[in-house]
């Protein structure tokens, strides 16, 4: 397989003449989103490039490569040529939690991308059934951490984002929950409506309407502002645990060795997609948090990496969790 | 898919039933790639199961009916074991794989034809001009279809 | 009452705008097409559309999905009564009596029924999921990992019952398809299983991927060998309707199967596969003369195809009532919700009435729009039938190939789907069935991931499943029905039931 993938590469290369570089992108462009659609890293690569097509005057094809955790797709997009015609939506858990969760990892989130900028990250949330005997954050982890393992926590699957977020908060408050997996959030939200496990970490858009109909409960938003979708909900500042800080980011990349003036013409879509109004718009509708000017520059996104890979690495040696 | 349960009567039945002979046997190579594959995976208890633990017991349940088929093949007459079409299998098999290798690598504008020619092959029947047009023809409907009207993500032409 | 009048109404006047009925068509037309190609399957074609539909309004883009959705539905019923090849699991059901039909010159009234019954089903759904949809949001949240368990268990049971032929051979099939639910990466502790350390398998093997090599392929090879029976149909098409009498056989099994693909396609986690199978296993324990099964009786159309439909409008009612998507194409539904800013929840019905009643009304709409799609392309499709075999095979190879290919875009899904071709040629030989494998594959992959999550959240009680009413209540009924089943066979003397 993977020398077929190489060899599709090498083919893809010898095709590429090299004056395609000034008239980039002469052809539709493919964006690998390494998990399956409708999922809220699905939505915001849609969204994203469906304003970068514009500028970009070609089409980006969402192409969706599901598997082992978002990694069969980043493989095949570090694998992909470099010439900015294949280019990916990274996600927190592809290029930060991966390494530590997969020893057999056939890429490096740093060594073998370019980073093309920070998109949208979408903050998370810690919420419980509604009926969970805790009226706030510092209740709830007093009573989580006396119940030790008779409290029961749910995540969409090993390496998923819930999983790994609540890793973080488990370590962080001391907590040692029973974990019970489940195949994605669709149905671990439904027991946690219907109360047969205690509480769950996850994204703000997956939660947002349970959580206003008053199904859940929500504790606190891992972010350092409250967020416009969910104003009531405080922060874990505000709610007493400040450290935890954490929010399933999504970035565009390109291969390594893409050409430097193809990821720039790249990066400067990406910012004006984000600059966009009703692309803006439509981001924070899901209630997701953009970067800043600061925060969309290629280097920022390398830089970034780097430290999530470090900071995830530990976290989740600790809890012995590992996907082979 | 019943149609050949009618042909059970047609064919003598020999003193036994190799066909649940060697349908045991499958069987029981089947549970044992299984076993092979499960080995070393924690089987856990009952109450707290491992990762091993369901496919193992899977696979120990198949050999034990793969054991009672075949002693049910051989103590009892029964079907006879049936010649396996090997043209058919190298050349469908065959089209399928050689449309794994090609459509990444070259587009469905080489993977369609190619496949639709190699699988003719399996049928002895096969009318060769009248394959090679409709190949052409089906493979730019697919491309229509598909790419133009439905847009997947599915490569062309990659090679020009 | 009013209110669902008024409710109603609303609906269909959103449903009948020109625009929307111009939606409705086009999607139950791309449905019918992308369903009908074997392989194909609606998943990739709605995650390929969902750009298109940016420039729609939401209720629009949802609609014209939805059609895509249950058009995908009924298309796939075709491609398993002419060529024997099921699309999805809830069409497995549809090749053992509707494929035999189609052999006895019968393909136009398998085809007729399998509408008819589709309609049927999806007006009573409508109806059903308009004035009930709210309150059997309830009985989503009742079904927890324990009860959820227990209705495999008893979907295990109709596995059996549906089984032909050999009995031990038909269980052993089961068994294979819940071993080969095993493979792929483990839900609690992330360890592989049975993956031979392809990289590619860690997810374990797709339902389609499965189906298309051990049906599909298999079936194909099969035909080759035997040049004198592989024409589907040879001069003989019959009539292309169902007659007045094929009605009024058929009708009470569509009621019943309405019925049951109803209430298991409101359960969270894909329930609405059970539905066919349920339907074909009650018509066939109630029928005076269970040996027609398998081989062309109209109740073993009628009443799953009816089950099927039923399931796939009431499985959007755990999306709309409450925002959770109980499988991957309702997933991909919550995806198309969010791109247009609409996130699904318990508040959709009193944020946006007219989303939510429009489709609503949209589902009968667009089932009378397969109606009227559907039967004139019976003799179509009837016709194809008489295209050689020497055409027609490479043909669907090429569309099966492409279908597999866009799962997942990935060709290592093509290569392995030669591989349980290989496999399923093999079974066949050996002479066992593929559907009560297929069975075990489905119920295996949510079997074993309730049972664990139980027995978690019991702390490892196996009483838990015993305890909990709803669940010992659907372990006792599978208790009951096997009883049923086996009794009068094991009282007959074994051969004369098993060897039908």
């Amino acid at each position: 397989m993977k020398s077929m993938l190489s060899a599709l590469g090498l083919a893809t290369v010898l095709a590429a003449s090299p004056a395609w570089a000034q008239s980039y992108p002469a052809k539709p462009i493919t964006m690998i989103v390494p998990f399956a659609a409708g999922g809220p890293t699905d939505v915001i690569a849609r969204i994203v490039a469906d304003n970068m097509s514009k500028t970009l005057g070609q089409q980006i094809v969402v192409e969706n490569v599901a598997g082992a955790g978002g990694t069969t797709g980043t493989t095949r997009a570090a694998q992909s040529a470099p010439d900015g015609y294949t280019i990916m939506m990274g996600h927190m858990g592809t290029h930060g939690a991966a390494p530590a969760l997969y020893p057999n990892l056939k890429y490096d989130p740093s060594k073998d991308f370019e980073p093309i900028g920070m998109a949208a990250g979408t903050p998370i949330l810690i919420v419980a059934k509604k009926n969970f005997p805790a009226k706030d954050l510092k209740e709830f982890l007093a009573k989580a951490k006396a119940d030790g393992d008779k409290i029961n926590e749910a995540h969409a699957g090993i390496g998923s984002v819930s999983h790994t977020t609540c890793l973080l908060l488990n370590a962080q408050a001391g907590l040692k929950p029973t974990q019970v997996p489940y195949k994605g959030t669709g149905p671990a939200l439904n027991d946690l409506v219907s109360g047969q496990v205690d509480f769950m970490c996850d994204q703000i858009v997956n939660l947002v309407e349970q959580i206003k109909g008053g199904n859940i409960k929500a504790y606190a938003i891992a972010t350092p502002e409250r967020s416009p979708a969910l104003p009531d909900v405080p922060t874990t500042k505000e709610a007493g645990l400040p450290e935890y800080q954490v929010s399933a980011w999504n970035a565009v990349f390109a291969p390594k060795g893409t050409p430097k003036d193809i990821t720039a013409k790249l990066n400067d879509a990406l910012g004006k997609a984000l600059a966009d109004e009703n692309t803006r718009k439509r981001l924070l509708e899901l209630g997701a948090v953009l970067p800043d000017k600061a925060g969309q520059t290629q280097d920022a996104l390398g830089t970034f990496v780097a430290q999530e890979v470090a900071r995830w690495t530990p976290v989740i040696k600790a809890s012995g969790a590992v996907a082979q | 898919m019943a149609s050949h349960e009618t042909r059970d009567e047609s064919v003598p039945h020999p003193r036994r039933g190799t066909q649940d002979m060697a349908a045991g046997l499958f069987l029981i190579a089947v549970a044992l790639i299984a076993l092979w594959q499960a080995q070393g995976l924690p089987l856990g208890t009952l109450r707290s199961m491992g990762a091993g633990m369901l496919p193992t017991a899977l696979a120990v349940l198949l050999a034990g009916f793969g054991a009672a088929i075949f002693l049910i093949g051989a103590l009892r007459p029964g079907a006879a074991f049936e010649k396996w079409s090997f043209r058919g299998l190298l050349f469908v098999l065959g089209a399928i794989i050689s449309f794994a290798l090609t459509v990444r690598l070259a587009g469905l504008i080489v993977a369609g034809p190619l496949t639709m020619l190699i699988a003719g092959a399996a049928d002895p029947q096969t009318n060769w001009k009248h394959t090679l047009i409709f190949s052409i023809v089906l493979t730019a409907f697919c491309i229509l279809l598909f790419k133009v009207a439905l847009r997947l993500p599915i490569p062309v032409i990659t090679f020009l | 009452m009013e209110q669902l009048v008024d409710n109603l109404a609303l609906g269909f006047s959103t449903a009948l705008s020109l625009k929307n009925i111009g939606l409705c068509f086009l999607g139950c037309l791309v449905g019918t097409l992308i369903g009908v190609l074997p392989g194909v399957g609606p998943i990739a074609t709605i995650a390929m559309l969902l750009p298109v539909t940016f420039g729609i309004d939401p209720t629009g883009a949802l609609i014209m999905l939805a059609g895509i959705y249950y058009g995908a539905q009924y298309g796939g019923s075709t491609t398993a009564i002419l060529v024997n090849i099921p699309g999805e699991a809830t069409s497995v059901v549809t090749t053992l009596d509707g494929h035999q039909m189609a052999r006895a010159g019968r393909a136009g009234v398998a085809l007729g029924i399998a509408a008819i019954a589709s309609f049927i089903a999806g007006c009573i759904a409508t109806l059903v999921i308009a004035a009930l949809g709210e309150p059997l949001t309830k009985l989503a949240l009742l079904f927890g990992p324990a009860e959820y368990f227990s209705l495999m268990v008893m979907g295990l049971v109709f596995a059996v019952v549906l089984a032909r032929g050999s009995l031990p051979k038909a269980i052993a099939m089961i068994v294979v398809g819940l071993l080969l639910s095993t493979v792929g990466t483990d839900l609690e502790t992330g360890q592989e299983r049975l993956t031979f350390g392809i990289a590619e398998l860690s997810d374990g093997v797709d339902f389609a991927v499965l189906a298309m090599g051990i049906f599909g392929f298999a079936e194909i090879i099969r035909n080759l060998e035997n040049p004198e029976t592989r024409d589907v149909v040879r001069g003989k098409i019959g009539r292309l309707l169902p007659s007045k009498d094929d009605f009024k056989q058929a009708l009470a099994p569509i009621l019943r199967g309405t019925g049951l693909g109803a209430i298991l396609g409101i359960l969270p986690g894909n329930g609405a596969v059970l539905g066919p199978f349920a339907s074909y296993t009650l018509e066939k324990k109630i029928t005076k003369d269970p040996s027609r099964f398998g081989r062309g009786a109209i109740e073993g159309v009628a009443g799953p195809e009816a089950a099927n439909n039923a399931g796939a409008q009431t499985a959007f009612i755990p999306l709309l009532t409450l925002g959770i998507p109980p499988n991957a194409v309702m997933a991909l539904m919550v995806g198309a919700m969010t791109i247009h800013g609409i996130i699904p929840g318990p508040q959709v019905v009193t944020k946006n009435p007219q989303l939510f009643w429009g489709m609503i009304a949209s589902m009968w709409v667009g089932n009378l729009m397969l109606l009227v799609i559907n039967l004139p392309l019976v003799g179509l499709w009837v016709r194809l039938l008489k295209v050689p075999y020497s055409l027609l095979y490479p043909a669907i190879l090429l569309f099966c190939c492409i279908g597999i290919y866009s799962i997942n875009n990935s060709t290592s899904d093509v290569i392995f789907t030669a591989f349980f071709g290989l496999v399923g040629y093999a079974l066949l030989k050996f002479g066992y069935e593929p559907a009560p494998l297929l069975l075990g594959f489905v119920l295996g992959k949510l079997m074993e991931e309730k049972l664990r999550q139980a027995l978690i959240l019991s702390r490892g009680s196996f009483a838990t499943f015993v305890e909990r009413p709803v669940s010992g209540g659907l372990l006792l009924v599978a208790a009951i029905m096997l009883a049923i089943a086996l009794l009068p066979s094991i009282r007959k003397g074994r051969d004369e039931v098993f060897t039908e």
